[in-house]
């Protein structure tokens, strides 16, 4: 088990799309148990993905069941390798921070439902659909996973009522 | 970032406003660009229209007030711009940001006198402390509407529940609609 540091911007290697998994061996399911381990440490924290403690690979881990917005609606633990979303509906904002970006929140607009399918470290397939908070949760961490920060889909100003001109 | 963690710079709070044109914000940054300041926090906007410049400029001591109203007293002297500076004290850069819930107010009905005035008297007796605030003025001239936004942070312990339970009697008295939601960032 081991705690690992978690990686800021502007290391480039959270800009970075990841590579896929090829071969689920016992170096990548340490990797998740660090995933977890360093999920675990940090305060508050819903997930983490492989880039953000410095490995280029698509293996993420999310847990909202502790978090209020997610404690009623969730699949627990879940260990995700080479997670793909298969669809998407439904959106909703929500001001989102993250570890690699301290000191700074932003409103990000989410799908609200999804459907899901990964890889466990077992190599069982699993496919489901997440919702509500879970589903913001996996988007936000399958981003890491394309080198895409939530900086990247700010979705408006504080205040976009006010600037709004005309509705295109 | 917490600016405490710069002390070998002085700050300085800089507001500018004039009629809004292109090129505001290109001035403004020029002069302190070359002056070698750096803009550490900032918020700009349009208000009806003149367009606003709220900003924490730092630069390496020594560096005084005058050397930065001097360069915009020159760049602004035909564009029509006002700059006014204030000289930041060490407790004033220091801060600790709030520590409860955000949430996202809402207020609007037919416009009306006091709906700022009463709306944040009612938050400031219980302690919330308002972090962004916009107003408009929006309908028609014949049925002018009154809108507020405001973010404001509550002090621990106080739930959404409570400013929605707060401000439900202004809300009959001001005849407005009044809506309370939860924005406090969920960190992933």
């Amino acid at each position: 088990m081991a705690v690992r540091n978690i990686v800021t911007y502007p290391n480039q290697i959270l800009k970075t799309p990841c590579q896929v998994v090829e071969q689920i061996d016992d170096w990548v399911r340490q990797l998740v148990d660090d995933l977890v381990d360093t999920m675990h440490a940090g305060p508050g924290s819903v997930g983490v993905a492989s880039p953000q403690i410095g490995v280029s690979l698509r293996v993420c881990v999310i847990d909202v069941s502790k978090n209020r917005h997610g404690k009623d609606n969730n699949h627990g633990l879940l260990l995700m390798i080479n997670p793909e979303i298969l669809a998407r509906s439904g959106a909703a904002v929500m001001r989102e921070g993250c570890m690699s970006v301290p000191d700074y929140t932003g409103d990000v607009e989410r799908s609200t439902e999804l459907t899901l399918r990964f890889t466990e470290p077992d190599g069982t397939v699993r496919e489901f659909e997440a919702s509500g908070f879970e589903a913001v949760a996996i988007q936000h961490e399958l981003d890491h996973l394309d080198g895409l920060l939530f900086l990247d889909r700010i979705a408006s100003l504080k205040t976009g009522l006010f600037r709004r001109k005309s509705y295109k | 970032m917490n600016l405490c963690r710069k002390p070998n710079l002085a700050h300085f709070a800089v507001t500018i406003i004039g009629k809004d044109r292109t090129g505001i914000v290109a001035d403004a940054s020029e002069v302190l660009y070359r002056l070698g300041c750096n803009v550490e926090d900032s918020s700009c906007t349009m208000l009806g229209g003149e367009f606003a410049m709220i900003l924490i400029v730092s630069h390496e001591k020594p560096f005084s007030k005058k050397q930065l109203e001097a360069e915009f007293a020159a760049k602004n002297a035909n564009t029509g711009l006002s700059a006014f500076i204030r000289t930041l004290k060490e407790d004033e850069v220091c801060y600790r940001g709030p520590e409860g819930e955000l949430c996202l107010i809402s207020v609007y009905g037919s416009d009306k006198s006091g709906i700022v005035y009463r709306v944040t008297r009612e938050l400031a007796d219980r302690g919330v402390s308002i972090a962004d605030l916009n107003t408009k003025l929006i309908g028609t001239p014949e049925e002018p509407v009154y809108v507020l936004v405001l973010e404001a942070a509550l002090p621990t312990g106080m739930a959404v529940e409570d400013v929605t339970n707060l401000l439900e009697k202004l809300k009959k008295e001001l005849s407005v609609e009044i809506s309370v939601r939860l924005i406090t960032p969920v960190s992933l």
